[in-house]
């Protein structure tokens, strides 16, 4: 009796946990399906070509001009130069808080990062308006501080903690028989840990990378407050338009029209993101396996 | 006799290389802590009771927060309720029921990719499927729209985290009780979920974490409503801007005198050092306990 | 005078002291064993002898260590270039993740040998290492797809492209299959010829087949030295009898 009772618990058990399962399963799928429904329909109206490659947006225009090859660059500028700057930095960091302090200086250095890190994009933004604004205005003699090269300082400060973070775990992880067996060759620590150590992390620094590039790219209200919003072609001292921000900037007041293309921007990114994971996952794997 | 073979040199390189490491670390760990800790300070004279307990009064010209902290607060806790059993759920089927194949691999495909997934895009979604098509609340959003958004912000980070804690509960336990005669429910109740539950409860602190930072997902989901909340029930299908969105909102559209966003913004940082700290502390605390077992 | 002296040596980790006045001299082309029970200091003695215990934080050491007529511990010495000299080969084998090649060009390349020198050291020391057959073809090769047992002749090699004087050896054949085990035994009777070999083993078989002269350790301190034949047949002390035939550790 008592077994049958038991059987009959697990299978609800069983059900319960599945039907969730199959509701975030369900839900990823709907979030696709919305996304491709939503936004694809004003896509191919626009044309994907004028879409896509259109370097002219003007939304307010009669008829509008739906090009977003300008916010396409500007993403794509942005990230690239954040990414640029901030992996070396934090390598570097990486390594002296991982490798070189006195382990309770890292520590405490470890738990200020991991702070850091959970800093809202919305404090990035404000910080950025008020610090970084008027210093880019001032140091090159712009009339006005909202410019790209804005957004990249504040991008390089927010996407820092998380790509530190992940690049110091995955350095940490390597095996210490390398160095201790550098060490006994008379090697120097310093050496054996940008010639051995960091190429055996590759797979981990490069997913804290993809980390970091994913941030960038859609990172919304950090930059929306100090990049300008302008949509032209990018240029580092000039205001720009990001995909995300060109959403957030006309979607209160656009047109039915406007807001489907606003989501087929969306969709965009959608696909970006997706594409730029995969990409990136096919090359962690790969660094994976050499190092066993 | 003096080998000097064997004598120390001085080699320029390896000073430059460590003067290099440790400038770059002391230049960005003073820049970001320097601002923080000036944001901070800025905004915390104007921390009062008033401030936490009042709502923005244009007529009174004043700017309490209360209605944002409300705000915020439904939404956290709605998130959580839906978020915990379907993250948690989902995390024991895919650990203990499901078989590898085809469909789960794409499942844990389709998980990795929703935790890569841009704030605003979950934001569109969000609008175009909650506030839109269910039309839940009016059409300028409500804390559930927000909260199931955010709900699906937070699933995958909650999926991971626990199915991670679920797989590395010691093997043997499951082999002994297995051999017990244990059925699998019981196996799960008893020794998994509480084996688990440090991993489990960091992550649901976090997820706290994320859903206080989140932003634009909130914009246009939760709405930017800034009235204070007259009725607790209905308020869930209202909408109300977090502290998050009006900080934003001061920020860029003004409405406020300026230390209003100084303030909100040392209170957001406390707030995020605090739920950090938490988690933290009891991830410390459950690993010292893991190992003296 | 032997290729190694230590006098006096004390090694302490923070207040506790794990070596105790230790003095011994290591000789010339012979195969010096350290046995002794776990815990008894022969493998952080083995350790003082290339100052590899300088990483260990907390690690204090006095006393004398003289190798070449100067006290490696003297702190004009830098210990970087004390262990070109004197080499170590660790108890897990632990190759670079990177090609054959570039496992025993790696120091050389570090301390200043030119592109053209390192073939011939890289097959000079395989092939002192009894390796180079093996792995002829295919030295470009991750290091990672040897087996365990030339993994560990490879670390061999790796240390020999350094030309030392001295190598030690950190219980290195105790993670090996018997076969691999037997294989640089051999390799170490061949490379005494050439090198000086220090080894610290919990095998006292081992120590019996191949040591010239074998060292008994106890709770940090040095019980008995002496030729190896007279440590296992003919002990002077009572605590090392016990041990070699058996009766604990």
């Amino acid at each position: 009796m008592k077994k049958q009772k038991v059987h009959i618990y697990n299978n609800i058990f069983k059900a319960i946990v599945f039907f969730f399962a199959l509701i975030t399963f369900l839900s990823v799928i709907l979030i696709g399906i919305f996304m491709i429904v939503n936004g694809g329909p004003s896509i191919v109206k626009v044309g994907l070509k004028e879409f896509l490659l259109g370097p002219v947006w003007n939304s307010a225009n009669e008829p509008p001009q739906y090009g977003i090859l300008a916010f396409i660059l500007s993403s794509f500028y942005s990230t690239f130069f954040t990414v640029l700057i901030a992996v070396p930095i934090s390598i570097l960091v990486a390594l002296a808080i991982g490798q070189l302090m006195p382990k309770g200086l890292g520590s405490v250095l470890r738990s200020i990062i991991s702070l850091l890190a959970g800093i809202p994009s919305v404090i990035y933004g404000f910080m950025g308006l008020i610090f970084v604004v008027p210093f880019v205005q001032r140091i090159f003699n712009l009339s006005s501080g909202l410019t790209m090269l804005s957004s990249v300082i504040v991008l390089i400060i927010m996407t820092l903690p998380t790509i530190i973070s992940v690049s110091e775990t995955s350095i940490n992880a390597v095996n210490k028989g390398y160095l201790e067996a550098a060490y006994a060759l008379g090697v120097r620590k310093e050496y054996a840990l940008f010639t051995i150590i960091i190429p055996a992390a590759k797979s981990g620094i490069m997913t804290a990378v993809l980390l970091g590039v994913g941030r960038a790219i859609g990172e919304t209200m950090a930059v929306i407050m100090v990049a300008g919003n302008i949509p032209q072609m990018p240029s580092m001292l000039k205001p720009v338009r990001f995909l995300t921000t060109a959403i957030v900037t006309e979607m209160s007041y656009a047109t039915e029209q406007t807001r489907g293309v606003l989501i087929g921007i969306g969709l965009v990114l959608f696909v970006f993101v997706l594409i730029v994971n995969s990409v990136f996952r096919f090359f962690i794997k790969k660094a994976g396996k050499i190092n066993g | 006799m003096d080998k000097n073979i064997y004598d120390k040199q001085i080699r320029p390189g390896v000073i430059a290389v460590r003067a290099l490491i440790y400038t770059v670390t002391a230049a960005v760990v003073t820049l970001v802590v320097a601002i923080i800790v000036y944001l901070i300070i800025k905004g915390l004279p104007y921390i009062n009771w008033e401030l936490l307990s009042t709502a923005p009064s244009r007529l009174n010209e004043t700017y309490g927060i209360a209605p944002m902290i409300i705000n915020t607060l439904y939404i956290v806790l709605i998130t959580l309720v839906v978020s915990i059993p379907l993250g948690i759920g989902t995390a024991i089927y895919l650990a203990e029921y499901s078989k590898p194949g085809k469909i789960i691999s794409a499942f844990r495909f389709a998980i990795e990719i929703l935790a890569g997934i841009p704030s605003i895009v979950y934001g569109l979604f969000g609008l175009a499927f909650f506030v839109n098509t269910l039309r839940i609340g009016s059409g300028s959003g409500s804390m559930l729209s927000g909260a199931l958004t955010c709900a699906l912000i937070v699933l995958p980070t909650m999926i991971r985290t626990t199915e991670e804690a679920l797989l590395q509960v010691n093997p043997t336990y499951r082999e002994a009780a297995f051999s017990l005669g244990a059925s699998k429910l019981h196996i799960i109740r008893t020794i998994l979920l509480p084996c688990a539950l440090p991993g489990i409860v960091v992550a649901v602190i976090l997820s706290i974490g994320r859903i206080v930072s989140e932003s634009a997902a909130l914009l246009y989901t939760a709405g930017v409503d800034y009235t204070m909340p007259t009725n607790f029930a209905k308020h869930i299908v209202e909408p109300g801007a977090g502290l998050t969105v009006q900080l934003y909102l001061y920020a860029t559209e003004g409405g406020a005198p300026d230390w209003v966003p100084y303030a909100m913004a040392a209170i957001l940082m406390i707030l995020v050092f605090v739920i950090n700290l938490t988690a933290n502390i009891i991830a410390g605390l459950f690993k010292k306990k893991v190992s003296v077992k | 005078m032997g290729i190694i002296t230590t006098r006096n040596l004390n090694l302490y980790y923070g207040d506790k002291q794990a070596i105790n006045n230790v003095s011994m001299e290591i000789e010339k082309n012979e195969i010096t064993a350290l046995i002794g029970p776990s815990g008894c200091g022969k493998s952080t003695f083995l350790r003082v002898l290339n100052r590899m215990n300088d990483i260990i934080p907390n690690c204090k050491t006095t006393g004398e260590v003289i190798f070449d007529n100067i006290n490696i511990y003297s702190s004009k010495i830098d210990p970087m270039l004390i262990r070109k000299k004197i080499g170590m080969v660790f108890q897990k084998p632990n190759p670079f993740p990177l090609s054959i090649y570039d496992n025993i060009a790696y120091a050389p390349k570090y301390h200043g040998k030119k592109r053209a020198e390192l073939d011939e050291i890289v097959e000079s020391s395989l092939k002192a290492a009894a390796l180079w057959d093996e792995v002829k073809d295919r030295l470009k090769k991750s290091a990672m797809s040897l087996s365990g047992g030339q993994q560990q002749r490879l670390c061999i090699a790796r240390t020999i492209a350094l030309n030392p004087e001295v190598i030690l050896m950190d219980e290195a054949t105790s993670a090996l299959d018997p076969i691999s085990t037997y294989k640089i035994e051999d390799l170490l009777a061949t490379l005494k010829k050439t090198y000086t070999v220090v080894i610290v083993t919990h095998n006292m078989q081992q120590a019996s087949r191949i040591a010239d002269k074998t060292a008994f350790f106890l709770l940090g301190d040095l019980i008995e030295y002496d030729t190896t034949e007279n440590i296992f047949t003919n002990p002077k002390n009572k605590q090392t009898l016990d041990y070699v035939s058996g009766h604990f550790g």
